[in-house]
């Protein structure tokens, strides 16, 4: 009765231990069997259904602190805290931990799940990847709490440089925006220049658009289409009811375009990778305005010491190295039939 | 509505097929959660019995304040953990933001306020009589504070079973503090905000079908032991 | 030899006075009542007596020792007594456990606990539902319960506090018998409160009456009830009949009736007490021994179980009578009927 119970404790810690990937990666039989001693005193005492909750949920606190401790660590621990290595794989992964804030246009494309392992075994690294607005990851680059960020806002990125906060802005691959819209085009903007189509929705009032509104790449990229359409940007957001501010992701915001067949702007990655799931087609799709470069800046070491600038560096690095610029080049040709990014390591594309 | 039927499938094909990603991502809500529950729980079942058993000035307000705070919204707990442990704020230097332990630190602050709270009604919830009658029965104060609590165990346990289900539903923290980093801070939540901006609803949405299975689970465990 | 005695003890809530300056000593291996109508403080005195509240003033001796405090003391002597409340409270977990409180908190062993228990369990009748939830037991079994608890932790003071006021005629005559067998088995000291006179006098060596937070007799069982010291008293043993009345020489002016009391009396405002079973109706003028005599108009029949209350109107005083039914029959007693009354002098009791 006593070993079946201890047995089973024994296999609710290996249970939890699953939970997390990265404790598995660096847990090793050392670890565990700390925490079966310190169950083992426990469930000694009491042999009860209670004990054995307890016990679980003792293993369950450690775990949660432990989880903290592996976290904490984009510096590599020191070697003696590290468990004698048993002859596998996966006692050999790092600790080492790297963040990179990432527009959601790269992250919702896949393009990161795709990079993320590949990077990840070569530079054996724990790669955080933490995507967001434009706006937020700039936030957060300033403040420290990413080692490099990949964004796309040119206007946005060189002030970040410039006032000290990113070492670099280096593009690594750029595509197109899109207007697109209902199928039925209400405002007529087909073939437009993208500031004349623009102006023909301010003019006419056919139809709908819907803005990110989140102070993202896309949304930065809105504003200036506006601008150049001649604008106030104030003007245009108290124009009327079929300005519509979604205040959310890329991916959301051409849902909801699609649901009221509404006007959007938006990358085009995202726009194929969602192709089949909305019901509005491109109308303009040229003007040197649209262009939407990809750059990845690390947060400069100066301000934020605790930064990991050398893996920074290795991901710039490795994502204008010639073997994942191709990569990146050939990326959704497979499932879209066209490229969704074009790769231009380190040259910002003309206008 | 069809979404909802297809997700009600794909939940179970996730769930019978053990998907290791799915799972991982469950795992660690319920980890994360639990972890949060535990640790509040032991500072607050105590600290809720001081308020309640001892007199002091000003104990209505404070129960007025704590139970106000049930309806923190969990992104002003985020961005207040955020600032706090984001590398520009005054405990940036533990280098914590966009881990686990952050996000428990921030379900810790969640709940705190709902197992006070509830804790100090539940245990004014007990008759009291039951103390004069354990009093009077040659127990110690202590021993009566014992058995009061033991009065209380249903409610102290419908205490906890909330405090789990506002750590595990919680979004707000999720993202601000933890990132929704993959294999590392994702969880339900988290995940289930993903897919859904990625246009993935079937998935979503059998994501959060498998959350509230893991709280049906957590409940009959937990009530189980209360029943004892 | 005197187990606990209460010095001027007075208890005062906000405003209000419960207790007055109480003297009670209460020897050991009796059975003491105290009785009164509600919120009369009774309950008040007995939390005070078990440590469970602190008198305002005054102090409380247990065992000659002054116990008056809360703490190490409190504790100590608490655990050498047992309060049984008015409305049976039970641990929300089985009947065993309930009673094995008291134990385990005194340090028990569990074999002692369990033998202890099991032996009580029987004593209340109770052994079957030894697992049930206590709960789940109806007012009476759960009032058993709360009595078995008690006296599980054999204290050498018993407080039982209005220990069957909840509880139906069936169960009451239970609980009581339950208390009459702990008496006879344990022999232990029991203070006990009840607002019914006649369990009292079943139950109890001596009775004291508190009323309004202030004892107004102490006696034998039948002493209280026979001889009430004052008007108050009176009334709660049930003397229907009081009056207030002009006493002189031997006589008293109840208005325009001239009562004879056959002794003499200061001349001063007083009361008059007559049990309304001491006085006689008759439908002719009795030529007996009884001096007082009177002629009167019934003016209200009113049941009570076996008995009729006749309130009989003479002049402009109303007299309750207790007859039973047999009686009214015969007597064929009606409303607005002409009658005659007549008490003893020896029925009347006075106060001044």
């Amino acid at each position: 009765m006593r070993v079946n119970k201890k047995r089973q404790g024994g296999e609710n810690v290996g249970e939890n231990v699953k939970i997390s990937k990265s404790l598995r990666d660096c847990c090793s039989a050392g670890k565990m069997r700390v925490n079966e001693k310190i169950r083992r005193k426990i469930m000694g005492k009491r042999g009860k259904r209670i004990g054995k909750m307890i016990g679980g949920l003792v293993v369950i606190v450690l775990l949660g602190l432990f989880i903290g401790r592996v976290g904490r660590a984009p510096v590599p621990p020191p070697v003696e805290v590290l468990p004698p290595a048993p002859p596998t794989v996966e006692a050999l992964r790092p600790v080492e931990r790297m963040r990179v804030a990432t527009t959601t246009s790269l992250y919702d494309t896949g393009l990161w799940g795709h990079l993320e392992p590949m990077f990840e075994k070569e530079f054996n690294v724990e790669l955080d990847i933490i995507y967001a607005g434009t706006g937020i990851a700039l936030a957060w680059g300033r403040r420290g709490d990413v080692d490099v960020i990949a964004t796309h806002a040119k206007a946005y990125e060189k002030k970040f440089v410039a006032e000290g906060y990113g070492v670099q802005r280096v593009v690594f691959a750029y595509n197109y925006f899109l207007i697109v819209g209902p199928p039925d085009d209400p405002a007529g903007i087909k073939g437009l220049s993208p500031e004349a189509a623009f102006k023909r929705l301010m003019e006419t009032g056919l139809g709908r658009f819907v803005s990110r509104g989140d102070a993202s790449g896309t949304h930065g990229k809105e504003k200036a289409i506006w601008r150049g359409a001649g604008y106030d940007y104030e003007a245009v957001r108290r124009a009327g009811k079929w300005y519509i501010e979604a205040g959310r992701g890329m991916g959301p915001t051409l849902l909801m375009a699609s649901e009221k067949q509404a006007y959007t702007l938006v990358d085009m990655g995202t726009f194929l990778a969602f192709g089949g799931e909305v019901d509005l087609v491109p109308l303009v799709d040229e003007g040197a305005i649209l262009l939407n470069v990809y750059s990845a800046i690390a947060i400069n070491p100066e301000r934020h010491p605790k930064t990991n600038i050398e893996m920074a560096n290795n991901l710039i690095e490795f994502l204008t190295s010639p073997e994942i610029q191709e990569l990146i080049g050939n990326y959704g040709v497979e499932e879209f039939g066209m490229p969704l990014f074009i790769p231009c390591a380190g040259a910002e594309p003309k206008e | 509505m069809i979404e909802v039927w297809h997700a009600f499938i794909k939940a179970i094909e996730l769930i019978v097929s053990l998907d290791p990603e799915v799972m991982e991502i469950a795992g660690r809500s319920l980890g994360i959660s639990a972890t949060s529950v535990i640790l509040a729980s032991l500072i607050c079942l105590p600290l809720g019995g001081l308020i309640h058993f001892y007199r002091f000035p000003g104990k209505r307000v404070l129960i007025n304040v704590i139970q106000t705070l049930f309806s923190i919204p969990s992104v002003c707990i985020g961005l207040l953990v955020f600032v706090l442990f984001s590398r520009a704020g005054p405990i940036g230097g533990l280098n914590l933001l966009f881990t686990p332990t952050t996000m428990v630190i921030g379900h810790m602050m969640l709940i705190t306020p709902i197992l006070l709270g509830l804790t100090i009604s539940a245990l004014s919830g007990v008759d009291k009589a039951i103390k004069d009658t354990a009093l009077s029965l040659g127990a110690s104060d202590f021993q009566a504070v014992i058995i009061i609590s033991k009065e209380a165990r249903f409610a102290i346990v419908a205490a906890i079973i909330m405090g789990f289900g506002r750590a595990v539903s919680e979004l707000g923290i999720a993202l601000m503090v933890g990132g929704n980093i993959r294999g590392f801070t994702r969880v339900l939540t988290s995940a289930i905000a993903l897919e859904s901006q990625k246009g993935e609803l079937e998935m979503a949405i059998a994501l959060g079908i498998i959350l509230l299975s893991l709280s049906f689970i957590v409940n009959v465990v937990l009530n189980r032991i209360q029943q004892r | 030899m005197v187990i606990v005695e209460v010095r001027n003890l007075s208890k005062r809530f906000g405003e209000k006075e419960s207790l007055k300056n109480i003297n009670i000593k209460v020897e050991s291996g009796e059975v003491l009542a105290l009785i009164g109508p509600t919120g009369a403080g009774k309950t008040t005195l007995l939390r005070l007596i078990d440590l469970l509240d602190m008198p305002t003033s005054g102090r409380i001796y247990f065992d000659d020792t002054d116990v008056t405090q809360l703490g190490k003391v409190g504790l100590e002597t608490r655990r050498r007594m047992a309060f049984v409340s008015q409305k049976p409270v039970v641990f929300n977990t089985t009947v065993y456990n309930n009673i094995a409180y008291g134990l385990k908190w005194r340090g028990v062993g569990k074999s002692s606990i369990r033998q202890k228990v099991d032996n009580i369990l029987e004593m209340v009748n109770l052994s079957d539902h030894k697992n049930r939830n206590a709960g789940t037991l109806s007012g009476g079994e759960a009032q058993r319960v709360a009595i078995a608890r008690a006296i599980a932790v054999e204290p050498e003071v018993l407080l039982l506090d209005e220990p069957t006021a909840n509880l139906d005629p069936i169960s009451t005559s239970r609980i009581e018998e339950l208390i009459t067998n702990i008496i006879h088995r344990y022999g232990t000291t029991i203070v006990m409160t009840t607002h019914d006179m006649a369990q009292g006098q079943r139950l109890a060596d001596r009775i004291v009456v508190l009323i309004n937070g202030e004892v107004h007799q102490v006696g034998e069982r039948s002493e209280v009830f026979a001889f009430p010291r004052d008007r108050e008293v009176a009334e709660f043993v049930g003397m229907k009949n009081i009056f207030l009345v002009e006493f002189k020489g031997s006589k008293a002016w109840l208005q325009n009736l001239e009562v004879e009391l056959g002794r003499e009396m200061k001349d001063a405002q007083g009361y008059l007490a007559i049990r309304p079973e001491d006085i006689v109706i008759s439908r002719e003028r009795l030529s007996s021994s009884m001096r007082n005599n009177f002629r009167g108009v019934i003016s209200k029949i009113i049941r009570e179980g076996f008995y009729y209350e006749v309130q009989v109107k003479v002049g402009w005083v109303i007299f309750k009578v207790l007859i039973t039914g047999n009686a009214l029959s015969e007597l064929d007693l009606r409303e607005g009927a002409s009658i005659y009354l007549a008490f003893k002098s020896t029925a009347i009791h006075t106060f001044q």
